[in-house]
């Protein structure tokens, strides 16, 4: 085994010009990261954190403005359409409406065949066996193979999308917010079947979500963001058990514990996240920091190592101290 | 607003550039060759080619075309070659007739097609509303040109209420008018009805029906007030819609308006003139298109205007 | 082809479907059922003083002012006018679609340039349009319905081109995207189809709009030509005995109001089973 990190990204940004308007938006400003194989990297944040156009820059989706991403020993930010178009065999992504992102006009059979269409990958025959084969992978039967989005709930078009995407057998899978619109209790379905899957065909995902709890159940290594950049870095259990930055504090006391003693006081945000076009001077965050301090006005943080090597944090005032 | 207002004068101006190079464009890719019908059969090579560099047809394609604009705005649209009098002249001469058959098309299918509406509207489902709606579909999809004969037969030759074409008296005017604006109708009437149905459905109707108000006056004043304001958009384009049809009609009815000046200038293939009645029409349309957009974010408020 | 199927259980709707079947019958097999060659002018088709005669046994609705059977005419004439209207029709839903697509996909600078385009086109009012290049070009049947096309592709272009733009915002779109699908394949699999049932819609509503405008060229001496019967020129070349033999008029005009009628029912009412919010003129 390599150890080469699967992908890593360093520098990258968007930023998105509004018409008529001399401002731009930065919608990530400056993220880099890097990931091995097999592994996961959840990313959390509100909306509006730039973590939904993080998951399309890394894919490139979307162009980024800035930076450089690195996969599988290639540097995708450097490939020319018909290169990403191939690249795109190994990078796949599940989005995170199940209604729109099928195409209503097409078979199932159609739809998770369609990435080895594009691929060319096999001959016909050879597609429709494989198309079979995932079907059941994913927690559902053949004869869904000849209808149609709509006669599907909302889990079984995420199931259907999964299917789509490991269809490939790819590297990696960037997953926006895939059970965000899902029942409470279909998402802990459609998650476990990720992990399964994940263990399974040995993937890498970047799991993406505004649910912390969500992301610990199957992340390795978590990402916070706020605005643009990343503001805690760490592996999981050190996120939650030592969480350093305080808008992170935040978010976890937020989460419901079902133990009493795991229960903190709730750490309320005041106000509400400001618009990308306009963002404060300093710490992006000090005007809603419960701890702000003269100097985070004046002067951004930088990302630095507290406790252990891979625990990352952008504040002035984090000591590594547990809470 | 205002930039509103100047944006929509900006592009109707762009677009009247645009439709007169087309016009010119289609002047300028004539088989027929203007110069030889003016010197006429016996004339020698140079008499036409003499001609030829007095129209300026020997100049390069933008600078006839700018002389072109130059003329237009200038109010020449040049010469029938075949009649030998100025185009504008021509068309001048005529507009007061096609006019006045505009408005009063216009106003009757107002006249019709708001009252059908609004009749329609207050008896929904029931039997007048079905024929009414029937009828104006039947109205909307009929061509102008056969129902014009069919009226100009049934009351002119056969019954012989009103003169059988022509123009000078109100008899004159009414079998064209009737004719257009019934079939025109239809177009309203739709429209009224469905924005009388939207409308009568709001809550401040239903308020002030429990505030006592008579229905006449819930309908007539409070409902209809609203209901109308689509129309008001519509009848710019309608103007349009009038234009295409003016050649057939006018020429069945020997209305002597610009329609009728462009089927005689058809059957001569006099193209100057049915050029300047295809520029003039186009002109129309773009105006009354404009009237359209600038009137409609005053007659209803809700329009918000994008920059 | 399901709501094809749909719109037939409505009583108006399968009677317009019964009336075109029976026309565009007529038209293809008129070399067949017509009781005469519309080109032959008959010597007792014409009375003593030589006007056209009224309908009787021998010429079941009357002849012309040639002596020509009437019925023979227009049977050969529907063929004529459906020929044009569907060959211009043709022409402009090709043209049209192919126009709005590319407008509405590739949008920027170049969809705007061509959707600007369009609205200068549609300053022109058809009919004069139409006059000015049947007059500028000479007169075969291809001419007329290429020159009717042109007049007609631009609202196809616009209606197909705010689809497209619609269509291509969709997530599944960026979904084929992601999968690395190229524009071709995303057009042609996922755009096109959801184009369908707009392009079925403006084509049936085309038709009338063509043949319509087709007989009123005939009728103005400048789209088909006789002796080739069409509709509208039937109408003009007899004319100046509309007092006399009305039924040289209104015959023809009343089938050229029923095709009219029933193209313009059955696209009406397939555009509200596909989109109920449109309404109102062609």
């Amino acid at each position: 085994m390599s150890n080469q990190p699967l992908l890593s990204v360093s520098g990258l940004a968007k930023e998105f010009s509004i018409k008529g308007n001399k401002q731009k938006i930065k919608a990530v400003d400056g993220v880099s990261f890097s990931l091995n194989a097999g592994e996961t990297l959840g990313v959390v944040g509100e909306s509006g954190s730039g973590k939904s156009t993080l998951g399309r820059l890394v894919l490139r989706l979307l162009e980024p403005t800035a930076g450089e991403i690195n996969f599988d020993g290639q540097k995708i930010s450097d490939l020319n359409p018909k290169e990403l178009r191939a690249a795109r065999r190994q990078m796949q992504m599940i989005f995170q409406d199940p209604f729109a992102s099928l195409d209503p006009r097409m078979t199932i059979e159609a739809l998770i065949r369609e990435p080895l269409d594009v691929h060319k990958i096999g001959t016909a025959a050879e597609r429709a066996e494989m198309v079979k084969k995932i079907i059941g992978h994913v927690g559902l039967t053949e004869d869904a193979l000849s209808r149609y989005p709509h006669e599907f709930s909302g889990g079984q078009r995420q199931r259907i999308s999964i299917a789509r995407a490991i269809i490939t057998r790819p590297k990696l899978i960037v997953a926006d917010e895939p059970v965000s619109a899902l029942d409470v209790s279909i998402q802990s379905q459609i998650l476990n079947l990720m992990l399964n899957l994940r263990k399974e065909m040995n993937l890498t995902y970047i799991f993406i979500s505004h649910d912390l709890s969500v992301i610990q159940h199957i992340a390795d290594k978590v990402a916070v963001m706020y605005l643009g950049k990343i503001v805690e870095f760490a592996p999981v259990d050190e996120i939650f058990s030592n969480p350093q930055h305080p808008y992170t504090k935040a978010l976890i006391s937020a989460v419901p514990q079902i133990n009493p003693a795991d229960r903190t006081n709730r750490v309320v945000l005041t106000g509400d996240i400001p618009s990308p076009a306009s963002q404060p001077s300093g710490c992006h965050f000090h005007p809603r920091c419960p701890i702000a301090q003269k100097q985070c006005s004046e002067t951004e943080p930088q990302l630095r190592t507290i406790t252990t090597a891979d625990h990352l944090v952008s504040c002035h005032l984090a000591t590594g101290a547990v809470k | 607003m205002k930039t509103y207002i100047l944006r929509r004068l900006g592009q109707s101006f762009f677009i009247l550039l645009g439709v007169s190079f087309i016009t010119f464009l289609l002047l300028y890719i004539l088989p027929a060759d203007p110069a030889r019908q003016i010197a006429g059969r016996s004339a020698t090579p140079e008499a036409v080619a003499n001609i030829r560099a007095q129209l300026g047809l020997d100049q390069p394609l933008f600078v006839q075309y700018w002389n072109y604009l130059i003329n237009l705005f200038q109010g020449d649209f040049g010469r029938s070659y075949l009649q030998k009098t100025d185009v504008a002249e021509l068309i001048q001469s005529r507009m007061a007739p096609t006019l006045l058959l505009m408005f009063s098309a216009i106003l009757i299918e107002l006249l019709i097609g708001l009252a059908a509406g609004i009749y329609s509207a207050v008896r929904r489902g029931k039997g007048g509303d079905k024929t009414i709606m029937v009828l104006s579909f039947i109205g909307v999809s009929s061509p102008q040109f056969i129902a014009a004969i069919l009226v100009l037969y049934i009351f002119a030759v056969k019954l012989s209420w009103f003169p059988i074409g022509g123009y000078g008296t109100f008899a004159h005017l009414v079998l064209p008018a009737l004719t257009l604006g019934v079939l025109g109708s239809g177009w309203y009437s739709r429209v009224m009805r469905s924005s009388m149905i939207d409308i009568l459905r709001q809550d401040y109707i239903r308020t002030a029906r429990a505030k006592g108000a008579k229905e006449n006056r819930v309908v007539f004043v409070h409902a209809f007030r609203n209901a109308v304001l689509p129309i008001v958009a519509m009848i710019g384009i309608d103007i349009g819609i009038f234009m295409s049809g003016i050649v057939v009609v006018e020429s069945v009815f020997g209305w002597p308006g610009i329609g009728q000046l462009a089927w005689q200038a058809i059957q001569r293939v006099d193209i100057p003139i049915i050029m300047g009645v295809t520029l003039v029409s186009a002109i129309a349309i773009v105006i009354g298109n404009l009237i359209a957009d600038l009137l409609a974010p005053f007659v209803d408020p809700r329009i918000k205007l994008k920059g | 082809m399901k709501t094809f199927k749909r719109l037939l259980k409505r009583k108006i709707a399968l009677f317009s479907f019964a009336v075109i079947i029976l026309i565009v019958a007529s038209a293809i097999f008129a070399p067949l059922l017509a009781p005469y060659d519309p080109n032959q002018q008959f010597e007792q088709g014409l009375t003593l003083q030589g006007s056209p005669l009224a309908p009787n046994s021998e010429f079941i609705l009357g002849t012309d002012l040639l002596g020509r059977d009437l019925l023979s005419r227009l049977m050969y004439g529907a063929r004529t006018s459906l020929f044009i209207g569907l060959l211009a029709n043709g022409f402009a839903v090709l043209l049209g679609t192919f126009i709005g697509v590319v407008a509405g996909f590739v949008r920027g600078r170049i969809g705007s340039a061509i959707m600007r385009f369009t609205d200068l086109m549609m300053a022109f009012p058809a009919l004069l349009l139409a006059i000015t290049l049947a007059a500028i070009f000479s007169p075969s049947l291809f001419i007329v319905a290429l020159v009717i096309a042109m007049v007609n592709w631009v609202q196809i272009a616009r209606v197909i081109y705010t689809q497209t733009i619609s269509i291509s915002e969709k997530e599944f779109i960026e979904a084929s995207r992601s999968l690395g699908a190229t524009n071709t394949r995303i057009l042609r699999r996922h755009v096109l189809p959801h184009l369908a049932p707009f392009v079925m819609v403006w084509a049936t509503l085309g038709i009338s709009t063509t043949v319509l405008l087709e007989a009123t060229l005939s009728f103005l001496g400048i789209g088909v030509r006789p002796p080739t019967p069409s509709w509208g020129n039937i109408i003009f070349e007899n004319q100046t005995y509309f007092s006399t033999a009305p039924w040289l008029v209104f015959i023809p005009g009343a089938a050229i109001i029923l095709l009219a009628l029933a193209f313009n029912f059955l696209g009406d009412a397939l555009r509200d089973e596909l989109d109920p919010t449109q309404r109102g003129r062609q």
